[in-house]
């Protein structure tokens, strides 16, 4: 047993809300979990030691300011070490959009807490336990919101804190929310948000898990798509001493389209672990994943895509495709599809490689004058640049654009 | 400007490129046409430096020096342009930054500064204007997506800025309809300045409407057989390939 774990279990004794007949029972299935060891699968790749025997403080005083977006414009909730910063009653919110804290009972929050997320997540459940401090973004029927809604979730030095975000949208609603993580002291994070999307309603997600150094940062981000719901989530993330992330899809009503592309760059020695598992619970459901890496010197990244294709989720579409660049030979990748299939008429592919310079978009480069060594830091960072173009939110893709170009080009200097 | 002796070059086992003979002076328009197999497009290969097309005899010189020493990217800062016939699609790079880096790069090699942000979007402006090409596929992959004109066009676009010594235009007719083929040639023709070179090569005549060439030479089975005016592709425009003598080989490598 980890004495950081023991400690959690301790704690969550005392944590007493609203939400404490929920949080018992997640406390009962976290005390049935065992620590899991290199036998466990789902940490095979992702050694815990670090967390094993951790103690952090759990207090902070620390403040902090969004990072600024040019022409962003969101609705900005802040949460440094855990505790929500901003005054929610000062927003000034458009009509449709409600934004409350986890500490209020809300109808929303007592139908989204944990019922989205599954319960097989190790620190899922340790989240689910101690998050006390969250907020629940509650968006009526038909509602579109046009501002983007970010949540910023900072973490600072020697401080343990768990974050959580509920979303609920409702029937033809449109929203688009963001989750905006970093830290780079010596901290243990876990974030965890469930999205509950009705009927016809679109999302537009992104994740931008940016921790790094000493930071530990677990969490996740799981969507639950009703009928004809369409998700479109973009992930980023870079490595840190330790970044988990556990990203669930599930189609629960028919004619769902989920598009979900995730992108790592690791520095030097960094770790980070994604597990993406797609349900496909009902028929007619479509999905693309596109995951693309690029591992820096003896930095090492898992990918583990999985596709579950129900009995009955006939004529699902599911692609995925893992592609991934080492920039030397200390880098290093484990990738793991994992098909699983029980319909008989689906189209579903899923591909993992480990990608090699296209020599004529090289030749192609170089007749435009461009040096070699130039064109290949172009062309290695297009890889992963795509899948910033493709985000659809063009502020945050000039924001996030050259973060990752100077982080590329430091990673490529030291690899 | 460019003076290509005895030519042979071969791609993989193949030799492709059987002694080619060819002299263009500052300013000059030549016109290679032939039938498919002939080495239109190889020619332009050898002549850029593609890895995999070997030079097995002959000499190439460009502006006095040789060219066949020279790396890929030496070649186009020296001034040696290449309108490709399928430009590759490269969606993680933006033609913004491509076009960016490349014109720098040529500029650095003229011994020019290198242009401010301001002053590079002023120019890919009026190029994109040029060739008709909206200006929002600056924010667009290298080529993503774009239909076949709209390659040929961008191909243009690049020559336009970056300003060549002497540009090989391999097959940029091909699959345009009349209309894209008027946007491609006024793009070519507004480039012709009396100083600046062209090898125009194409299969059909109906290019050479639009870009009149000063010399028109024919390429078969790897040689120059015929050269002339521009009468010599209204010729073959007329009578076709068969007089050499040989059926078109199919795709030409």
């Amino acid at each position: 047993m980890s004495q950081w774990l023991a400690h959690v279990i301790e704690r969550a004794a005392a944590v007493d809300d609203w939400l404490s007949p929920v949080r018992a029972e997640a406390l009962a299935k976290l005390k049935e979990q065992s620590w899991p060891g290199r036998r466990t699968e789902a940490w095979r790749y992702t050694s815990l030691h670090a967390v094993e025997d951790l103690s952090l403080s759990t207090e902070s005083s620390a403040q902090a300011e969004a990072p600024a977006i040019a022409g962003l414009d969101a609705l900005d909730l802040v949460f440094v070490d855990g505790r929500l910063t901003s005054d929610l009653a000062t927003l000034d919110l458009p009509e449709g959009l409600a934004i409350r804290s986890l500490r209020d009972k809300s109808d929303t929050a007592e139908q989204v807490f944990t019922q989205v997320k599954p319960s097989h997540h190790l620190f899922g459940l340790v989240n689910d336990v101690l998050a006390t401090q969250g907020i629940v973004i509650d968006v009526a029927p038909n509602a579109t919101i046009e501002r983007p809604i970010r949540v910023v979730n900072f973490a600072t030095d020697n401080v343990e804190s768990h974050t959580r975000v509920l979303v609920r949208l409702g029937e033809n609603a449109k929203a688009t929310v963001i989750e905006h993580g970093s830290g780079t002291g010596h901290s243990l994070n876990t974030a965890f948000a469930e999205y509950d999307i009705a009927d016809n309603a679109r999302l537009e997600h992104y994740r931008f898990a940016l921790h790094q150094g000493e930071a530990i940062h677990v969490g996740g981000s799981h969507f639950k798509l009703a009928n004809k719901s369409r998700l479109n989530s973009t992930l980023i993330g870079y490595g840190s001493q330790l970044t988990r992330l556990d990203v669930d899809i599930i189609h629960a009503g028919e004619h769902a389209h989920a598009k979900f592309n995730n992108a790592y760059l690791l520095a030097p020695k960094e770790h980070f672990d994604l597990h993406s598992t797609i349900e496909h619970a009902m028929p007619n459901g479509t999905t693309e994943e596109n995951a693309r890496g690029i591992i820096g010197d003896k930095a090492k990244a898992v990918f583990n895509g999985r596709i579950h294709i129900h009995r009955d989720a006939q004529k699902t579409l599911a692609e995925l495709n893992n592609r991934n660049l080492l920039l030397s030979r200390g880098a290093q990748i484990n990738t793991k599809p994992e098909l699983e299939i029980y319909a008989d008429d689906v189209q579903c592919a899923h591909g993992a490689t480990v990608a090699e310079i296209d020599e004529e978009a090289l030749y192609y480069l170089l007749t435009r004058g461009i040096d070699k060594q130039k064109a290949l830091v172009m062309l290695n960072f297009g890889f992963v640049q795509e899948m910033v173009f493709d985000m659809p939110n063009e502020a945050l893709a000039e924001w996030l654009q050259p973060i990752l170009k100077q982080r590329f080009e430091d990673m490529m200097e030291r690899s | 400007m460019l003076t290509i002796k005895d030519l042979h070059a071969r791609v993989e086992e193949k030799t492709i490129i059987k002694g080619l003979n060819l002299e263009i002076k500052p300013g000059e328009v030549h016109a290679i046409m032939g039938p498919n197999g002939a080495g239109k497009s190889t020619l332009g290969y050898v002549l850029s430096g593609r890895d995999g097309y070997e030079v097995e005899q002959g000499e190439v010189t460009f502006k006095g020096a040789n060219l066949l020493e020279m790396e890929v990217e030496e070649r186009a800062q020296a001034g040696l342009f290449l309108a490709f016939q399928y430009p590759v699609e490269i969606p993680g790079v933006s033609n913004m930054e491509f076009m960016k880096e490349s014109v720098n790069a040529m500029r650095k090699a003229r011994g020019e500064d290198e242009l401010s942000s301001a002053e590079f979007l002023k120019k890919a402006k009026e190029a994109c204007k040029q060739v008709n090409l909206p200006l929002d596929f600056l924010k667009r992959g290298v080529n993503e997506g774009f239909s076949g004109g709209e390659k040929k066009r961008n191909e243009i676009m690049q020559l336009i800025m970056l300003e060549p010594k002497l540009a090989i235009l391999d097959e940029s007719d091909s699959g345009l309809d009349v209309d894209a083929l008027q946007v491609v040639a006024n793009g070519v023709n507004s480039q012709r300045d009396g100083e600046r070179s062209f090898i125009v090569v194409t299969h059909y005549q109906r290019l050479l409407d639009f870009i009149e060439p000063d010399y028109v030479h024919i390429l078969a089975q790897g040689k120059i057989v015929k050269s002339g005016g521009p009468e010599l592709a209204k010729e073959v425009e007329a009578s076709g390939y068969a007089w050499l003598g040989q059926a078109d080989e199919g795709e030409e490598a």
